[in-house]
């Protein structure tokens, strides 16, 4: 009784391109109605900010540990940024942006009552003996990303927040110092506890288990 | 310098963050102190390994499509640009979807419909696969339901009568098919009505009614059942689900990606509330 079905149509690549186009035609139009200064706004905003998305995610993720906040809360920063931008004169639009990334972040997890800031640590790891454990031993286990994940999600907050800052953005203490909110005296302390409680963290799994 | 002073400055140093002088007291402390020297390498060395193996992460594929539309949705939404706003906002049912106090418009919504119904319909091909084989009815059945949904995903497609109130979807409904459909209110167990819309299905016109799971949408399609029953049947793949379930009068598919169990629930509900009626 059915007609034969042409079940691959979804996979048809030029069906697949005239959607696209039918979506770009969409979001062209829109524009078309849009003040020319507006969406000069909007271009000069996403030429300077988007280039720093990855960097917003990747810190919105350590601060959050979840992927779907981490989502909701760049595309929350964004938005604040785009909405401050015209006051936003300086030459680091990464800073800037981290910083708001920031903020949203801490916003959100007091709204969630989830706030860590305190010092977390699982005390059966912390005191287990790694004493016996060698800088040379850790070493060698530093190139297991997934125990240096799960190191850098059991110390607090304030902690992953710094160590992103300077390892995987390589930012000056200045500049941690204003994302963070801190004085830049306390800046070099923090990292110095920060990198402490991770090398400790790696030593006592080691130790653990050998 | 002392040992105490340079372990604290420590940190700074290898970060290269000291001023020049104190960086130079440093230096000399660590030439005069082999014990130091030799933990300030073994530091360094560790730091580096350990800094650079942080796992980073990267943003994901459509983050940037999200935000772009979320800053035009804002330039759209200013309140000096008020025709823009009409035109786009026009037919947009209650409640508007948010997400952090933003409004999306259908412009945003139906571009990534667009792209989650092309994914829906790969997945629900190779899923239904088995499915199409057999013969007859519900394999065309299949074909046509896919299709509807791709298009309720569309642009402005996703309702006829937009309404959280079920007094106002099932008169209008009712009006515009052969038979009355069951509308349920089931906005405190966690599903608002956002509407209904007229399709068509099977070689006939059918409802399809719009409930909201937090961002999602599900889409139930309703039209009168066969006399026997048929067993329910759920499908899932990559968190899109379907699932399907007959009443005596009625048969009914649900379409969304919300997750397998929060779809079970709203069959659960929704059989619950129409037995009340």
């Amino acid at each position: 009784m059915a007609a034969p079905l042409k079940v691959d149509y979804a996979f048809d690549t030029e069906d697949l391109e005239s959607s696209a186009k039918i979506v770009k035609f969409a979001i062209l139009k829109k524009h078309q109605q849009q003040d020319a200064a507006q969406e000069h706004e909007v271009a000069s905003f996403e030429e300077t900010m988007l280039p720093h998305m990855d960097a917003a995610h990747n810190l919105a993720k350590w601060l959050l540990r979840n992927e779907e906040d981490a989502q909701d809360v760049v595309q929350e920063a964004y938005l604040r940024a785009f909405k401050s931008f015209s006051g936003f004169h300086g030459s680091n639009g990464r800073a800037w942006l981290l910083t708001i990334v920031r903020n949203t972040s801490y916003t959100l997890l007091k709204k969630n009552r989830a706030v860590d800031l305190t010092t977390t640590f699982d005390e059966e790891i912390h005191t287990a003996g790694y004493e016996s454990v060698s800088p040379a031993a850790i070493l060698e286990h530093s190139e297991n990303a997934e125990l240096i994940k799960e190191a850098m999600d059991a110390l607090p907050m304030e902690f992953r927040e710094i160590l992103a800052l300077r390892h995987q953005e390589g930012l000056s203490y200045k500049e941690i110092a204003e994302i963070a909110q801190i004085p830049p005296g306390t800046v070099m302390s923090r990292l110095s506890r920060a990198r402490a409680e991770l090398k400790e963290y790696l030593a006592a799994r080691i130790g653990k288990d050998k | 310098m002392n040992c105490e002073e340079a372990t604290k400055l420590m940190d700074g140093y290898l970060d290269g963050e000291l001023d020049p002088i104190t960086s130079q007291t440093i230096e000399q402390h660590l030439r005069d102190c082999p014990n130091c020297e030799q933990k300030y390498m073994a530091n360094r060395a560790l730091v580096n390994a350990i800094g650079s193996a942080i796992p980073y992460y990267k943003a994901p594929a459509g983050l940037r499509e999200r935000i772009q539309c979320s800053l035009r949705e804002e330039i759209a939404d200013r309140p000096a640009r008020a025709v823009p706003r009409l035109l786009v906002t026009r037919k947009q049912p209650e409640p508007r979807t948010t997400l952090f106090g933003t409004p999306w418009n259908w412009l945003s919504l139906g571009g990534l419909g667009l792209a989650a119904a092309i994914i829906f319909a790969a997945i629900i091909f190779s899923n239904l696969a088995p499915m199409l084989r057999r013969p007859g009815a519900d394999q065309f059945l299949a074909t046509q339901l896919i299709a509807s949904h791709v298009r309720s995903l569309m642009v402005n497609h996703l309702t006829d009568v937009a309404s959280s109130d079920q007094h106002t979807v099932k008169p209008w409904l009712d009006a515009k098919l052969d038979f009355a459909p069951p509308v349920v209110d089931l906005a405190s167990e966690g599903f608002p009505l956002i509407g209904g819309r007229l399709d068509y299905l099977d070689n006939r016109t059918v409802a399809a009614l719009i409930y909201q799971r937090r961002k999602h949408f599900i889409n139930v399609f309703v039209w009168p059942g066969e006399a026997a029953a048929r067993p329910a049947l759920a499908m899932s793949h990559q968190g899109y689900q379907l699932l399907h379930w007959a009443d005596p009068d009625f048969n009914y598919w649900a379409v969304s990606d919300v997750s397998a169990s929060d779809l079970q629930t709203f069959k659960q509900q929704f059989e619950a509330q129409r037995s009340h009626h």
